[in-house]
């Protein structure tokens, strides 16, 4: 063959073969793409209840049963809007539901900061009007945790199992038709 | 109603895409003048029903239609209207459409430039852009459809954006990053064409040439806001991290400058035509790949956007048929490119070839370190990673000899010249650069690092050679007839020095501080005196907080009187940090309030940043001087076709070579 056609098909070559790699990429892992997290243990963190700071969570404290892990915020009107299906799940299928919760006026990084002290009002007023899911909050107001999980804006919510695996990464609203096409599946696996 | 019609305009502009790919083809064939004219119509009624389309998904977002899926997860009600604006591009379907209006936009550009083009190339090029589009229209209608409803059951409100992510830095900066991208499927169009037609003389370096120009001004703009944009609203002091994002934004744009500059050997003296025509093809491939690699969640970065993996599989495929297919082309083809001009080991053409050496490699370099990680996963050798420091070396050690030929370059002549006669003012004006760079450094900050003298060094190299060339060309020429592109290449290099001196300067010189001060303190900081004269109450509309009152000065001398803020909003419930800084031409003073400490004292955190303007107003100047290409003379307006395909044989026959030599410069860089 022509010395030149060799030379030229170089790049040719070069990307058909990063083009397989690229391919595999995409299909190794399929969990690695959508969150990071999936099919992982929960990333470890130490955070305080959102009522008392002498309470301290950790990994551990999520163990032992399969837990959906609520991201929210007063800030957040869709948040307010699926909280009383979270309480239904709760009440109805005993979700055991733990919430996240991450302040978006508190960015330190932009120096604006908040008071714990002047979100617990809001937070009990909102949850009194319209249902109470958790069985606690979990304060991350530096956000460390959501980052770790790759939360993108609220709300969002995880499934995690017993031994602590993130099942299911969903982000936007449960409402029932949700919670029934793609999170109920994998809760009643985990659930078992 | 109004999405629905921005989904039917979508589909007529596939149409017309479709039509577009097609009929001109035939009509090429059939050598049906009538068929290949209807190109530039096709593609007129391809960029007004896509411009309709995204019209109708941002008065979606406008409206909030919570209806349509991707007006429910990306914006909210509360949002402000400039980031419900910002919105209907911010997120994977609302950013394709803007890249395909601005695709078909850039079509339109041709068809309105490109009338004086011979019907059959123009046609090639509109025809090569409108199989480009198809492949993206369909991508967006099957799998990435933006207005896509929710119906019927749909949410009260949106989705709350990542705060981080509300920034006026994102209205401005992805388009102007777009733009870049999209504008390089021109020189793209151009370099296909000419292999379909296998006329590849040098006319077609010369119509491509103000496009990649263009494009290439776009991608140097949105690249240097990015990178302010960082610096100023991120906080973290840093203007450039090697992000994938990043790097994917960066491989274009030195391929786009290696492809500036090999074009011009092309047009000029026939020669390098096979490596240009694949310069473009990479330029435009590399384009669509970084896109594929940040919006298909290959690799994970910072920026990491969450994507269906059935659409990555689109793009990929959209990615092998484009790339894989010119590929392929240039490979069958580019056989048949006879590079005509011949050069000796020691001309402008060989300098050029370095210029085009050092930014492959570099190309090179920021692609095996962007997917080296993916790679290395993939064939089972875990997961590691490539950061900052690699990165920053291996630039280190490339800037050197590219600096240093830039600076020469210019003044080296065409076809041939000896090489002794740069042995004494390189030598010379080497070692005044030293000597200067030294001399400033000292007096400005009384210690010389390495690294910084060879930054400082090299630019002061690159500013005097290139003040050197423009005044032997202008004594050669006439001042006044010194063409556009000459000052765009001089802007460009000088661009580039600042660039140079900013980075090393600001890297190796800046300092940063955490004090405690009562009122009537004083702190030091590289020379600079801050001076904190005390704490005022401050009240505006909707806030009121504190003000740090701080006096900065040189020796005697008043720098900057800085008010840092700490603003309470009441009804927000939030306390937000003003930060004051002083921007100056050789340093940024930065002062950031923080809080009351119990014994009655202010924490703060001051910054002296060197030289750090000088990175963005490289970046601005390079990028005015691609803008300037635009208004040359040679590429403005109507040119006349016949006169310049004559003209084109001039330099390297009728010509004399010294006059040559010096109206080509400019044009070269």
């Amino acid at each position: 063959m022509n010395k030149r056609i060799l030379l030229a098909s170089v790049p040719l070559v070069a990307f058909l073969v990063l083009c397989v790699f690229l391919l595999k990429g995409l299909f190794s892992d399929p969990s690695k793409r959508e969150s990071a997290l999936l099919n992982r243990q929960m990333p470890d963190f130490k955070l305080v209840d959102l009522y008392d700071e002498n309470i301290v969570y950790t990994r551990e404290s999520l163990l032992g049963e399969p837990v959906l892990l609520n991201v929210w915020g007063t800030w957040c009107t869709t948040c307010k809007y699926e909280l009383p299906f979270l309480t239904k799940l709760r009440e109805e299928y005993g979700v055991k539901i733990v919430g996240v919760y991450y302040e978006q006026a508190h960015a330190p990084k932009f120096g604006q900061f908040v008071k714990v002290e002047d979100i617990r009002p809001d937070v009990t007023d909102m949850l009194a009007r319209w249902g109470n899911p958790y069985q606690f909050n979990i304060l991350d107001l530096d956000r460390t945790l959501s980052l770790d999980l790759g939360v993108t804006g609220a709300p969002e919510s995880f499934l995690i199992d017993a031994n602590g695996v993130v099942k299911m990464h969903h982000m936007g609203d449960i409402n029932e038709r949700v919670w029934r096409n793609q999170l109920a599946p994998v809760w009643n696996e985990i659930a078992e | 109603m109004i999405p629905e019609l921005g989904n039917f305009a979508l589909i007529i502009a596939f149409a017309f895409s479709l039509l577009l790919s097609v009929f001109p083809l035939i009509g090429l064939r059939t050598n049906n003048l009538k068929l290949m004219q209807m190109a530039p119509n096709l593609t007129i009624g391809l960029f007004g029903f896509t411009l309709f389309a995204f019209g109708c998904l941002v008065y979606a977002f406008l409206t909030d239609d919570f209806t349509v899926i991707n007006v429910a997860q990306n914006s909210n009600s509360l949002l402000p209207a400039h980031y419900k604006f910002a919105a209907s591009f911010g997120s994977h379907e609302g950013s394709f459409l803007l890249w395909l209006v601005m695709q078909s936009g850039w079509a339109f550009a041709v068809v309105l430039k490109s009338k004086s083009l011979p019907p059959e190339m123009r046609t090639r090029v509109l025809m090569v852009l409108g199989w480009i589009c198809v492949g993206f229209y369909a991508y967006i209608i099957t799998a990435s459809n933006p207005f896509e409803r929710t119906l019927p059951y749909f949410p009260v409100d949106g989705r709350d954006l990542n705060p981080l992510l509300q920034d006026i830095g994102m209205i401005i900066h992805p388009p102007l990053l777009y733009m870049g991208y999209v504008g390089l499927s021109i020189s793209f169009a151009f370099a296909i064409a000419a292999l379909l037609s296998g006329d590849l003389d040098s006319t077609w370096a010369k119509w491509s040439r103000p496009w990649t120009a263009a494009a290439w001004a776009f991608l140097t703009l949105g690249i240097t806001i990015g990178s302010w944009w960082a610096y100023s609203e991120l906080g973290w002091g840093g203007w450039w991290f090697w992000d994938p994002v990043e790097n994917a934004s960066f491989m274009p744009w030195l391929v786009a400058t290696a492809l500036l500059h090999s074009l011009a050997v092309s047009e000029k003296r026939n020669a390098f035509k096979s490596w240009t025509v694949f310069l473009a093809i990479a330029a435009f491939s590399l384009s669509l790949l970084g896109t594929f690699l940040v919006r298909s969640g290959v690799i994970v970065s910072v920026h990491a956007f969450a994507t269906d993996p059935a659409r990555g599989v689109f793009i990929l495929i959209l990615l092998a048929l484009v790339i894989g297919g010119s590929l392929l082309l240039y490979t069958l083809r580019s056989g048949a490119i006879k590079s005509v001009g011949r050069f000796s080991p020691f001309s402008r053409e060989s300098m050029l070839w370095g210029n085009n050496v050092l930014l492959v490699t570099a190309t090179i370099i920021v692609l095996l370190g962007t997917l080296l990680p993916l790679v290395h996963k993939e064939i089972g050798l875990g997961a590691i990673s490539i950061g900052a420091p690699f990165f920053d070396q291996m630039f280190t050690y490339l800037i050197v000899p590219f600096a240093l030929l830039l600076g020469i370059a210019p003044l080296v002549r065409w076809k041939q010249d000896k090489l002794n006669k740069f042995v004494t003012a390189p030598l010379v004006i080497g070692v005044i650069s030293i000597f200067i760079s030294a001399v400033w450094l000292w007096l400005e900050f009384e210690e010389i690092k390495g690294l910084a003298l060879l930054a400082a060094s090299l630019s002061v190299w690159i500013v005097i050679f290139t003040a050197k060339e423009y005044r032997q060309t202008g004594q050669k020429m006439g001042f006044d007839r010194i063409p556009l592109t000459h000052y765009a290449m001089a802007f460009g290099h000088i661009g580039l020095a600042f660039v140079i001196a900013g980075a090393g300067l600001t890297s190796q010189y800046e300092q940063e501080r955490d004090v405690k001060m009562w009122p009537g303190d004083q702190a030091e900081l590289m020379g600079y005196t801050y001076k904190f004269n005390g704490i005022k109450d401050i009240k505006g509309p909707n806030y009121e907080g504190w003000a740090a009152d701080i006096s900065i000065y040189r020796g005697n001398f008043l720098e900057a009187e800085l008010l840092a803020e700490k603003r309470h909003y009441p009804v927000q419930r939030n306390t937000m940090t003003e930060a004051a800084i002083d921007a100056g031409f050789s340093r940024d003073l930065y002062v950031s309030l923080g809080e009351l400490l119990p014994d009655n004292a202010w924490a703060m955190r001051i910054y002296v940043k060197p030289y750090v303007r000088w990175l963005w107003l490289g970046g601005i100047l390079i990028s005015i001087g691609g803008f300037i290409t635009l208004f040359d003379r040679r590429y403005r307006g109507k040119k006349a076709k016949p006169a310049k395909n004559s003209n084109r044989q001039e330099p390297s026959t009728k010509r004399p070579e010294a006059a040559s030599n010096q109206t080509e410069a400019g044009v070269t860089n």
